[in-house]
């Protein structure tokens, strides 16, 4: 009986880690209907998403690129969820931290890169933390939903820093070539010793020759890093068991003796500079200086990344790839096929929609195996038993 | 002989991983108390459910009155005369008693409600049964007592002549207990059956004619009361022989290691304690009686620090701990039992293990630096399993796979291993079956013999008194009486818990 409980747990496992692979298929054929609705061969398509992503180094880097931000805001939401606390508030915490990044980032002369770059990061945590400070502090002082107050701050946040690019940092001394065209409305470029190097030289090395027009830089590893160091943190540490017990029953925790107040504003707080992290792949290793057209939306993307990674911290990467994966991907049958980029969207949306079906699935048709199990043993018993 | 009004054959319902009732045959006689005894998880229930339409058996034949029935929904069953009172009542406070009884059975006139004639006629049913109640008060103005009665008349309206019980006494002070036997005695007397479900065995002894006991699904006989006594009746339902009597040693109480003086504690303009004073000593047990809802949650809750008190002190060992948070007071040597296993005693989605350190898993033999040494952690969680008789497959499983009782043990090995001299128990036995009650009443026994102080809150009578060195008894959040265990009986404390201080005295006379 103990080795078919193990088989069956055994089974269970399987099951769950082909719930997801299944969503993916079914995701595939919904879009596929949409291709064909548009007069495409769906077929086709995939093939060349599939054949464009895999079997081109750049491509490989470019997945991993566009999967780092979203490393960080999936790691971002999980830390919040797993404390029982929604961040919805993401977006605006990285746009604040890209803003507090890029001001360091510009501002601070004469530092050698291995004491500015480290400062322009911390700098874009800490602005992470600040907007989320403000949502934690009132939703313990006041009882104000962190659902409510987070999604405020984001359009605080936007508004503030588009403030802050128009009218404060403005970059007035942009040289024209020739004096022609107009200046961009940005801030002050980024000084050198505050970029994020790539990871060509790196890679080199290891006789990788990565395309020049790739920017891979060295926030993916340390999203890998940071990934591994907050799964440690959560199940090996003190601190992150406090925190998975006041996520699953704050009340119980609170009678256990565990700052159950205290456990929120510290795991919310990192959340916080989780998201503060989010920008800065694109900020430091791409462009090198906020204007008004910075990258909107990881924040939100992450929610479906650390719900389909369902809050683990190493899932995180995984679905941080897959995300990648698909905007990649999205470029390129939208050169080789003239597919718009907006079916990949409705891919991606359909992908979230399948996946959190078939997990209920999934779930719901193990719980039933089990009941058939137990009874049939019951039965057995019982009629051994007379 | 009277005739079987109600006879089961076979009846059988498996629910997945149970077989929740297993081939019953039952006989139940017009006109008798029909008492159903067994431990939690017997099959009680279901059975009754089955009885009044709500599950359909899976093989067996139910006979009404000789006539094999198939009993198809609740509202069939009523309309074949079987009524349920549940044990948690179903009624509307701000309806009156008569909008109540016939909600849902609503006379109509010229399509208006007709008030007039269905208030006669619950006149008349309270006056054929001598009940006593006012039809045109609202529930919510009635006492638990009086509520159940409303739930009776509601059957009795709808016609029915087999009553169904389920645990009806579980709410009920002594006094409120005697009133309900004397109407079931005369509802009996003018020809309606009454099946009575209970675990209680004093009380089925006092009131049923005939007791079936349920084991494990299956029936292990019928008896008549008359013919068996506690015992007895115990010994069926465990299958061993049972206890009863708690095992104390006599003791010489120690200093007084949790003390409150003077807490009163204000929501808005309400009191919800007031006054309170006591102390425990070390090897004592102090019991805390009331009926529920009267102060007890909150002043073990101020004690643990959970709430802040508007007035008043807490001392632990004579150091002050008022206002300190909860993790501060459990430093002092406190541990908690909390009243609700679910809301504040355990984390369900967490493992076992985990669930038995929650608390005490800053110690520094189970960290190293800012990490938990689990290694540690899962062997002492395998001792604490093994003393504890945890049944659990393996320590790693989320503690909600695990049955009530062996929740409780774990909520119990965990208070109870980081070595406390002061241990609050709320409600320590609620839910459990004879063998958890037994198991964790000898562990507060034992806890006493080892010194440390005692305080347990407990809706069971019974239990206080079995339990506890002195009782105090708590009403509209403040201690009305403090008395010796030995010194006082069950009416007594009753009397009190009603908030009546001048009758107990008089109770207590006529007892002893």
């Amino acid at each position: 009986m103990q080795r078919r409980r193990e088989t069956m747990s055994y089974r269970r496992r399987l099951l769950e880690l082909a719930a997801p692979l299944l969503a993916l298929l079914f995701a595939l054929l919904v879009g596929g209907i949409f291709l064909l609705a548009i007069g495409k061969d769906p077929l086709q398509v995939y093939l060349t998403m599939f054949r464009f992503n895999l079997s081109r180094l750049d491509s490989i880097g470019s997945i991993l690129y566009k999967s780092t931000p979203l490393i960080f805001s999936g790691l971002a939401v999980a830390v919040g969820f797993r404390v029982g606390l929604f961040n919805i508030g993401v977006e605006g915490q990285y746009f604040i931290g890209a803003l507090l990044a890029s001001i360091v980032g510009f501002s601070l002369h004469g530092l050698p890169v291995w004491i500015h770059l480290p400062l322009v990061v911390l700098a874009g945590m800490l602005g992470g933390m600040l907007w989320a400070w403000l949502p934690i502090v009132l939703k313990l002082r006041r009882g104000a939903h962190e659902v409510i107050t987070t999604i405020m701050m984001n359009h605080i946040a936007y508004a503030l820093v588009l403030f802050f690019i128009t009218s404060v940092f403005l970059d007035t001394e942009q040289e024209m070539v020739k004096g022609l065209g107009s200046p961009q409305v940005r801030m002050p470029k980024l000084l050198e010793t505050a970029r994020m190097p790539t990871m060509h030289g790196f890679l080199e090395t290891l006789g990788i020759e990565l395309p020049r027009h790739v920017y891979l830089n060295w926030f993916f590893p340390l999203g890998i890093l940071l990934a591994v160091a907050l799964f440690v943190m959560l199940w090996r540490a003190a601190y992150g068991y406090e925190l998975r017990a006041v996520g699953g029953n704050p009340a119980a925790a609170e009678t256990a003796g565990i700052n159950t107040q205290r456990t929120m504003l510290s795991a919310f707080l990192l959340s916080g500079a989780l998201a503060g992290l989010v920008g800065l792949s694109d900020l430091l290793g791409y462009f090198g200086y906020l204007d008004i057209d910075f990258p909107k939306g990881y924040g939100f993307t992450g929610i479906a990344v650390a719900l389909l990674a369902r809050n683990s911290m190493l899932g995180v990467i995984l679905t941080a790839i897959l995300f990648g994966f698909l905007r990649r991907g999205a470029e390129g049958v939208q050169a080789f096929e003239g597919v718009p980029m907006d079916t990949i969207v409705i891919l991606e949306g359909v992908i979230i929609l399948s996946i959190v079906v078939a997990v209920q699935i999934v779930n719901w048709y193990v719980r039933r195996q089990e009941k058939l199990m137990k009874r049939r043993q019951v039965t057995m018993e019982r009629a051994g038993g007379d | 002989m009277p005739s079987p009004v109600i006879e089961t054959i076979g009846l059988t319902k498996a629910f997945p991983g149970v077989v929740a009732n297993d081939r019953i045959d039952l006989e139940i006689r017009a006109g008798e108390i029909h008492a159903i005894v067994g431990e939690n998880g017997a099959g009680k229930s279901t059975l009754m459910r089955i009885l009044c339409g709500l599950y359909q058996p899976d093989l067996g034949e139910i006979r009404l009155r000789g006539v094999p029935t198939v009993i198809r929904d609740p509202r069939h069953a009523i309309k074949l005369g079987i009524g349920m009172v549940h044990q948690h009542f179903m009624l509307v406070d701000r309806f009156t008693v008569t909008e109540n009884v016939i909600l849902g059975a609503e006379g109509t006139r010229w399509g208006r409600l007709d008030r007039r004639a269905a208030r006669r006629r619950i006149l008349e049913i309270c006056d054929r049964y001598g009940f006593d109640l006012d039809p045109d008060l609202a529930v919510e103005e009635l006492s638990v007592g009086q509520q159940q009665r409303v739930e009776i008349v509601k059957v009795l309206y709808r016609g029915a002549d087999i009553i169904i019980m389920d645990e009806p006494t579980a709410v009920l002070v002594p006094q409120e207990v005697q009133e309900l036997f004397d109407n079931l005695r005369r509802l009996a007397k003018s020809g309606k059956t009454i099946i009575f479900i209970s675990h209680k065995l004093d009380e089925v002894l006092d009131i049923a004619d005939r007791i079936t006991v349920l084991r494990g699904g299956r029936k292990v006989g019928t008896v008549k009361a008359q013919e068996t006594d506690r015992r007895g009746l115990a010994e069926m339902m465990v299958g061993r022989p049972v206890l009863f009597s708690v095992d104390k040693e006599e003791r010489a109480p120690g200093e007084p290691l949790l003390k409150v003086e003077g807490l009163s504690l204000k929501s808005g303009e309400r009191y919800l304690l007031r006054d309170v004073s006591l102390e425990v000593r070390g090897g004592e047990i102090y019991g805390i009686a009331g009926v529920e809802g009267n102060g007890q949650t909150e002043l073990v809750e101020v004690i643990m620090g959970l709430r802040r008190p508007t007035t008043g002190r807490i001392l632990l060992a004579a150091q002050d701990v008022t206002g300190l948070p909860v993790g501060r007071v459990r430093g002092h040597g406190v541990s908690f039992v909390p009243e609700d296993r679910h809301r504040r005693g355990l984390i369900l989605n967490m493992t076992v293990w985990e669930n038995l350190f929650l608390g005490r898993h800053r110690a520094r033999r189970l960290t190293a630096g800012p990490l938990l040494r689990r290694i540690v952690m899962l062997g002492e969680a395998d001792e604490l399993v093994q003393e504890y008789d945890i049944r659990v497959g393996s320590t790693g499983q989320p503690v909600s796979s695990l049955s009530g009782g062996n929740q409780q043990k774990v909520i119990l090995a965990r208070e109870l291993a980081g070595q406390p001299r002061v241990i609050i128990a709320s409600q320590p036995t609620r839910g459990l079956d004879v063998g958890a009650i037994e198991f964790v009443r000898q562990r507060l026994i034992a806890a006493r013999a080892a010194g440390l102080a005692v305080l347990i809150v407990s809706a069971d009578l019974e239990e206080v008194l079995a339990l506890s060195d002195r009782i105090g008894v708590m009403y509209g959040g403040r201690l009305v009486k403090e008395v010796a265990a030995s010194e006082t009986t069950a009416q007594e404390l009753g009397m009190y818990m009603l908030g009546s201080t001048t009758g107990a005295k008089e109770a207590r006379d006529h007892v002893l």
